[in-house]
């Protein structure tokens, strides 16, 4: 049964136990409402979770386990030496998945029988041929191994496909008993659905949790695995960045941590205040007619791509910038500068400044200003005074989140700071920062066993920590303010 | 001069604020109708009259307080001290500082307790030093009644009093800047009645300089702090004469009937 059929069998079974567990609560009540302990709908909805939840875990338990349970059956088809490494295993048993699969669609479309696919050998001829006439395209000529395993890989599914079923099929039948059999006037099933509802709530939040904790753990894995083929003093302390894939590489991290910052200065230094004051202009000065036009206009830059904002800084900014500051004061003659990238991203940033701050000032209660307008202060003073301080957490919160994105910005920086890892004050130099660097390591080589693959995992790190960094800074202030103000 | 009879004289007759005329407009919702009305300077006067007629609006006329909502218009005269505030020329900030307000709603700011009632004298520059300040705002907590009870807290947040004490606070805000009319608008429906005893003896006290004007619900709040009263009703001035005639001697049927308790 495939597993589309399963579910439509879990929902048939949901709804005879929706339908059933709201008859039963009602018969044992004898029709009278108020003599049951929750409204008949709750029974009913009882009946359907029973069915659905355990029967659902079970199913996706069973596709999670199913395919490991069949690479281990199969291991015993493949060379040591595929077997040891990772990588090779991956890539091996994707082969077999991908005959396994030309083998079912040659039988569905009649170019095989099920005994054909059975018996078929690559000693009478190319396996991929037959394959590539039914329409599936293989890279290299199949063999033997990979073919056997591939017949094994289908018997092993079809056993695992029923025993799938089976198995779905009790669980959905137990919880529909179980509900049909403790189901009366006097069970609590609004409790009940309340639980199961909350459970499920939690077991999503966690599934987030969870997956971060993953994210985190195989960028520390792999970072560690870093650390052992390459000096933890050199990658923190050198000051130099030149990568060589042939070895003897200087992984430094300053001079990209030093774009970074650098360039995300820039940034904030753009978009802090013109975001924080137009916001002002906004939620205080524009009439509701003007900001009815301009607050959607702004919000329109935060709906450009990353890309187009790097095209404008490559094509129109950094030249102009050169052009008309760099080469006339002789502080550069490069087109791609952090001066460059750092404005751009600053415009970027300006909506989320902006749009935090506008909602955070629009939050501050009108009996404030009412307060402060009622003591003679004028409308600046009570925005300097009064509506500022009280909004402060949320701008810090926008401001740090920019700055965050600052951090995290890729193709910009790409495109307008270019690619040189250089450690400089001249802001009309050509930086590079640590998330362009992590994809020029990346791109080209898949192979994660060099220091100059593996860095990329260090340099995820330490932007996570820094990111991470920001965040409980912000969470600290906003804190920290919350108490002083309520 | 602190007694709590309902006869008593007026001290001057002065007229403070003259409103003549005076309509607002809440978009179409026409909230007050044509209301004449003469305050008297160095004298409390109490607006009364069931909810929603229309006294907290015509109080906020009196500082211009409605510029600030967008959908009032404000029509008439009013004028204090012979000049009208209305007019072009004045600003409206300036006039605020003249004409103080305490809110229906206490809305301290999120400061400290010192730095909300220093907010007025520091917007205006009333004071030359930190220890003048530092009097000022003792002088006015302790005519707010409220000195006692945060005078070691100074520092500490506005927000964390209780609901009362912050009404109090308000008012001792808006006393700093020693407006020359002070407008509160039911300064004391979140006091307890010890609370409530001291906010009226300081309208009392306040009333050798300023003028004050009070709304309040409660009839004998206004019976006892205040020499005139003046009756609204449904956006309409009913009656306004000196507080004894109108709780002993109404002469308009409705008022009689409000303040016997048969329309509110
Ligand atoms: N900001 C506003 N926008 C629109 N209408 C308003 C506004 N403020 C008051 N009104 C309307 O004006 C009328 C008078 O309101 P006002 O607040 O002056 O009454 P009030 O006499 O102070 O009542 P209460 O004793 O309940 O405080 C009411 O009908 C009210 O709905
Ligand atoms: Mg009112």
């Amino acid at each position: 049964m495939s597993v589309f059929m399963l579910l439509v069998v879990i929902a048939v079974l949901a709804l005879v136990g929706f339908v059933i567990g709201r008859q039963r609560a009602l018969a044992s009540a004898a029709g009278n409402i108020k003599e049951m302990h929750s409204l008949p709908l709750y029974y009913g909805w009882h009946g359907a979770l029973m069915v659905i939840v355990p029967s659902l875990f079970a199913l996706t338990f069973w596709l999670v386990i199913q395919p490991l349970v069949i690479e281990r059956q199969l291991v015993g088809y493949f060379p040591p030496e595929v077997v040891e490494s990772s990588a090779a295993r991956t890539l091996a048993m994707a082969d077999v998945r991908r005959v396994a699969e030309g083998l079912d669609i040659a039988i569905a479309q009649g170019a095989m029988t099920e005994v054909q696919a059975d018996m078929v050998r690559t000693e009478f001829g190319s396996v991929r041929d037959r394959l590539a006439d039914v329409g599936v395209a293989l890279g290299a000529e199949v063999t033997p191994q990979i073919l056997t395993a591939a017949q094994d890989y289908r018997k092993y599914a079809v056993v695992g496909n029923i025993g799938r079923s089976i198995l779905t099929f009790l669980v959905a039948l137990a919880g529909l008993i179980y509900a049909i059999r403790i189901t009366n006037k006097d069970f609590r099933a609004r409790n009940r659905v309340e639980q199961v509802i909350m459970a499920l709530l939690s077991l999503s939040s966690t599934v987030a949790i969870l997956t971060t904790v993953g994210i985190v753990l195989s960028l520390v894995g792999e970072s560690l695995r870093f650390f052992t083929m390459y000096p933890w003093q050199d990658f923190f302390f050198s000051l130099t960045w030149s990568p060589n894939f042939q070895g003897g590489s200087d992984l430094g991290l300053a001079p990209l941590l030093w774009g970074t910052i650098y360039i995300s200065f820039v940034s904030i230094i753009v978009a802090a205040p013109i975001g924080l004051f137009s916001a002002i202009y906004l939620a205080e000065y524009a009439s509701p007619r003007v900001r009815s036009v301009v607050k959607p206009a702004i919000e329109v830059i935060a709906g450009i791509p990353t890309v187009v904002f790097g095209l404008f800084a490559l094509v129109t900014l950094g030249p102009i910038l050169r052009d008309w500051i760099a080469e006339p004061t002789g502080w550069g003659n490069s087109g791609s500068s952090v001066m460059t990238a750092g404005l751009v991203i600053g415009i970027l940033n300006i909506p989320f400044v902006s749009s935090l701050a506008d909602d955070v000032i629009n939050a501050v209660p009108q009996a404030m200003r009412d307060g402060s307008y009622g003591i003679g202060a004028t409308k600046s003073e009570t925005i300097r005074l009064v509506i500022l301080p009280a909004a402060l957490p949320g701008i810090v919160g926008g401001m740090l989140l920019a700055l965050s994105r600052a951090i995290g910005e890729t193709m910009i920086v790409t495109m307008g700071a270019g690619a040189a890892a250089k450690l400089d004050l001249n802001p009309f130099e050509a930086m590079t920062t640590i998330t362009v660097k992590i994809v020029s390591q990346l791109t080209g080589d898949t192979e994660f066993d060099s220091p100059e693959t593996l860095v990329a995992f260090a340099l995820g790190m330490t932007l996570f920590v820094l990111t991470l960094g920001l965040n409980v800074v912000a969470l600290y202030i906003v804190r920290k303010y919350r108490e002083q103000y309520e | 001069m602190k007694d709590l009879r309902v006869e008593r004289d007026v001290q001057t007759e002065t007229n403070k604020i003259e409103a003549r005329g005076v309509q607002v407009f809440y978009g179409t919702n026409h909230a007050i109708k044509d209301v004449d009305v003469d305050i008297l300077d160095k004298t409390v006067t109490a607006f009364i009259g069931p909810s929603g007629c229309g006294k907290s609006t015509f109080l906020r006329c009196l500082n211009r307080m409605n510029d600030t909502v967008a959908s009032a218009r404000v029509e008439g005269k009013i004028l204090l001290e012979n000049e009208d505030i209305y007019d072009a020329r004045v600003d409206p900030v300036q006039l605020r500082a003249k004409v103080g307000m305490v809110f229906q709603k206490p809305n301290p700011f999120p400061k400290s307790i010192y730095d909300n009632v220093a907010y007025g004298p520091r917007i205006h520059g009333l004071t030359r030093n930190k220890s003048e300040l530092d009097e000022i705002v003792e002088k006015s907590l302790r005519r707010a009644a409220l000195w006692n009870e945060v005078k070691d807290r100074l520092h500490a947040g506005g927000t964390g009093l209780s609901g009362g004490q912050q009404q109090r606070l308000c008012i001792a805000r808006a006393i700093a800047t020693s407006p020359e009319v002070l407008l509160m608008d039911e300064p004391c429906s979140a006091l307890d009645p010890i609370a409530t005893a001291q906010v009226e003896e300081l309208i009392d006290e306040l009333r050798t300089d300023y003028s004050v004007v009070i709304v309040t619900h409660s009839m004998q709040q206004a019976a006892r702090v205040s020499q005139r009263t003046a009756f609204f009703h449904l956006g309409n001035l009913v009656e306004y004469g000196e507080t004894g005639q109108i709780f002993t001697n109404p002469k308009d049927p409705r008022t009689e009937s409000y303040i016997s308790g048969r329309i509110g």
